[in-house]
């Protein structure tokens, strides 16, 4: 430690140089935190799956092969099943000309409090989300996104449907997809009035009472549907998710490429400036060496040097990273949810840290060979070559 | 007189390990961004080779996509009789009408994905002229017969010419393979219109039709008839800007790219900047001498410049280089990356380098050198002579 004010001077004595290379090495460091993020975000919402007993039923074929309608009461009185929601994609757009910006279903208020009990969503939101028809419960990023509050109206055009249908928000939901939930019966008036009879669902989501229960309710199920008009098939949330997402696997891996791409590159810059900076004072390490200093010291604090450079740069560029991140979550529109949890951008301070932490080891690993080569250098020789 | 380029070649050559550096910095920079790039490019390719410059694509007013779009067998009786319409030789108007269904398909490596199902009838591959039978033979109707796109019978379990292939509640019997220099339909799978709507339980026969215009016919006008029919709320859209439409997926890509390329570019060029400032240093006395022989500030700073670029030239070669044959390994290792199209359906794409999508590389690496080189360059220049030469 008490060579901390040397390590110090040594950074300073080329401002420039320190400057630029921790500049380099925190843009590194706050694109890898980014990178790092995006597939993070589908990890999350998987973890948070895997916890509760959701489970849901949908027609084996696929979910745009609906179910009827009459499958819910079905699901319902199954033993086991705490609560079940009917749920249809409504695909509601603000503008047509900018798509479905964000995932919108109608759902039965009738069991949704059970079924998403996790939520844990206030009485009051729940009565609310109950007794207004044109109630809407809108997920937490999406009235940030929009800049919404609760009591605003809003108007979504269905592309599914020949209906276009107003909603008051009621409440937020914690939904990670950024989903907006509004009550089935209200799009069933409404498709009566268009003249077109709505008794179809596309999900079923239930709540199972035990952990336990759940796979002998999900092949209960099942079977309870094996020989009618709509066969099904049911599975626990986190499969489902998993699935839903399944075809982003080969896009995450070139994320991680690219990502692995850049920390290899933060390795040749801080490398770069290492070898740099210990070449230009070998003779100065040389008399240090012939008064007395130790090889280790001499070793030790050019090592401390590289980590601390770049301890300083990963600080640096964790924090620039949180900033960006939060810029991209209110501003990167415009792919809808297609892209679903890659561009949430939700912010986890453990990637920060471990980035951080990475900068560190990246300093003292580039910094590992030239100042073994320094320390090691014969004085003698050393001193005969610059004088 | 400006110092002949092989001085700054060889003083690069001098200092080898640190140039080493520099070039790796720099053709990472490079690789990375071209990977991004190159995904993208391949993404927007993909979907807009889809259409043809002489369809349209008649929709429900609305609706965004053909998965998501409902439509009547009257509005399809009526619509097909429409002026400026091409004809078959036997003088069928060349109206493909088709039904859109995403059921599960699974992955030989044991994922889940939608795959696009086309209900199609008689005129689809006469609509869709880029569309051929690669392998096998077309549909015959009401058989239970598929054809599959290249990239369906290579990703998907059963989906092979020949196989039994599971969808939709019922077994399709492959029997031929779609070509369409890779774009969207090969991943596609082609089934017969009625079965599938009966499959589906669809209660409107078509999601849309595709419209081939007549040639010299003014397709505009076509396409405002259809829109504002008053019988049925439709919309007619040029087939390409409906594709181009579909691309904006890559928007958000496109976003992170740009920021991956500013970002790693502006590191790369400090790393830059420091290697050139290095080597101004180390050749002070240098460039005291080449001053006292007469050489102009002017000159100093174009051969330093010279080499900064070069450096950045040589790294864009190698990085470029190094990308091509990556992308050849993830194709390879991975077969196509699956993208989530906007009908909920997986659109693969193959991952490939095409000579376009090195432009905006090449122009980061140009930056990098000369942005990276000029404030070295310049102190370089501002050496004055006498000094210079005392130093040393």
């Amino acid at each position: 430690m008490k060579y901390l004010p040397l390590v110090w001077r040594n950074l300073g004595r080329n401002p420039l140089r320190s400057v630029l290379t921790a500049a380099a090495i925190a843009l590194a460091i706050a694109l890898v935190c980014i990178l790092r993020t995006m597939p993070a975000g589908l990890d999350a919402i998987l973890a948070s799956a895997a916890a509760n007993t959701r489970i849901s039923t949908h027609n084996e074929a696929g979910i745009v092969y609906s179910m009827p309608y009459s499958y819910l009461a079905k699901v319902r009185a199954v033993p086991g099943v705490v609560a079940a929601i009917s749920w249809n994609w409504f695909g509601g757009a603000l503008d047509l000309t900018k798509g479905v910006e964000f995932p919108n279903f109608a759902v039965d208020p009738d069991g949704f409090a059970e079924v998403y009990a996790d939520w844990g969503l206030e009485p009051k939101v729940l009565e609310d989300f109950r007794k207004y028809r044109d109630a809407a419960l809108v997920a937490r990023q999406t009235l940030e996104k929009h800049r919404w509050k609760v009591g605003d109206v809003i108007t979504l055009q269905s592309t599914v449907f020949p209906v276009t249908l107003s909603f008051r928000i009621v409440g937020a939901n914690p939904n990670q997809g950024g989903a907006l939930y509004f009550q089935r019966e209200y799009l069933e008036q409404a498709l009566a009035g268009a003249g077109v009879q709505f008794d179809t669902t596309g999900m079923i989501w239930s709540r199972v009472d035990d952990p336990e229960r759940v796979a002998p309710v999900m092949r209960q199920i099942d079977e309870m549907f094996r020989n009618s008009e709509a066969i099904t098939s049911t599975e626990t949330e986190k499969s489902f998710i998993g699935n839903f997402f399944g075809g982003l696997k080969q896009l995450v891996t070139i994320i991680q490429i690219v990502a692995a791409l850049v920390t290899l590159c933060i390795v040749f810059i801080a490398a770069n400036t290492a070898s740099m900076s210990i070449r230009e004072r070998v003779g100065e390490i040389a008399i240090l060496k012939a008064i007395g200093f130790r090889r280790q010291t001499i070793f030790s604090t050019l090592l401390a040097e590289a980590g601390l450079l770049a301890l300083v740069a990963g600080i640096i560029g964790a924090v620039a990273a949180f900033g960006m991140l939060k810029a991209l979550q209110l501003y990167a529109t415009g792919a809808g949810p297609q892209l679903g949890p890659l561009t949430a951008f939700a912010v986890s301070n453990a990637i920060l840290v471990q980035a951080i932490f990475i900068a560190f080891f990246i300093g003292i690993l580039s910094g590992w060979v030239p100042a073994l080569g320094a320390s090691r250098r014969s004085v003698a020789q050393t001193l005969r070559e610059v004088f | 007189m400006a110092l002949p380029l092989s001085y700054s070649w060889r003083s690069l050559l001098a200092r080898g390990s640190r140039t080493a550096f520099t070039v790796a910095v720099i053709a990472l920079v490079v690789i990375a961004t071209t990977l991004f790039w190159s995904l993208i490019g391949s993404l927007k390719r993909t979907l807009v080779s889809s259409g043809s410059p002489h369809n349209l694509i008649v929709m429900r007013k609305g609706a965004t996509n053909d998965g998501s779009s409902q439509l009547s067998l009257d509005a399809y009786q009526t619509i097909r009789f429409f002026e400026g319409i091409a004809k078959d030789p036997a003088g069928n108007p060349l109206v493909s009408p088709e039904i859109v269904v995403q059921p599960f398909f699974h992955t030989t490596s044991g994922t889940r994905e939608n795959v696009l199902v086309r209900g199609i009838e008689a005129p689809a591959l006469l609509v869709h002229d880029e569309v051929t039978i690669g392998e096998g033979r077309m549909i015959h109707p009401s058989s239970g017969e598929a054809v599959v796109g290249r990239i369906v019978a290579q990703r998907y379990k059963g989906a092979s010419l020949g196989s039994d292939l599971r969808f939709g509640n019922a077994n399709w019997k492959v029997v031929g393979i779609l070509d369409a220099n890779g774009s969207s339909f090969e991943s596609e799978v082609w089934v017969d219109a009625r079965e599938l709507a009966s499959n589906a339980k669809r209660p409107f026969p078509y999601s849309g039709f595709r419209v081939r215009v007549a040639d010299g016919a003014d397709m505009d006008a076509l396409a405002r008839r259809i829109g504002d029919d008053p019988r049925w709320a439709l919309e007619a859209t040029r087939e390409i800007d409906y594709y181009k439409q579909l691309s904006s997926t890559a928007n958000t890509l496109y976003i992170i790219v740009a920021g991956l390329a500013v970002l790693a570019g502006i590191g790369a060029m400090f790393g830059a900047t420091n290697s050139m400032y290095a080597a101004v240093q180390a050749r002070t006395s240098e460039i005291g001498t080449l001053r006292a022989l007469g050489f102009s500030r002017g000159a100093i700073l174009g051969a330093f410049l010279a080499e900064s670029v070069m450096t950045a030239a040589f790294a864009f070669v190698i990085g470029a280089a190094i990308s091509w044959l990556l992308a050849i390994a993830i194709s390879a290792a991975m077969g196509g990356i699956g993208f989530a199209s906007q009908t909920f359906t997986t659109n693969v794409v193959v991952l490939r380098v095409a000579p376009q999508d090195l432009l905006m590389p090449l122009g980061l690496a140009i930056l990098i050198g000369v942005f990276g080189g000029l404030a070295p360059a310049a102190a370089a220049a501002r050496l004055r002579p006498v000094e210079a030469l005392r130093k040393a």
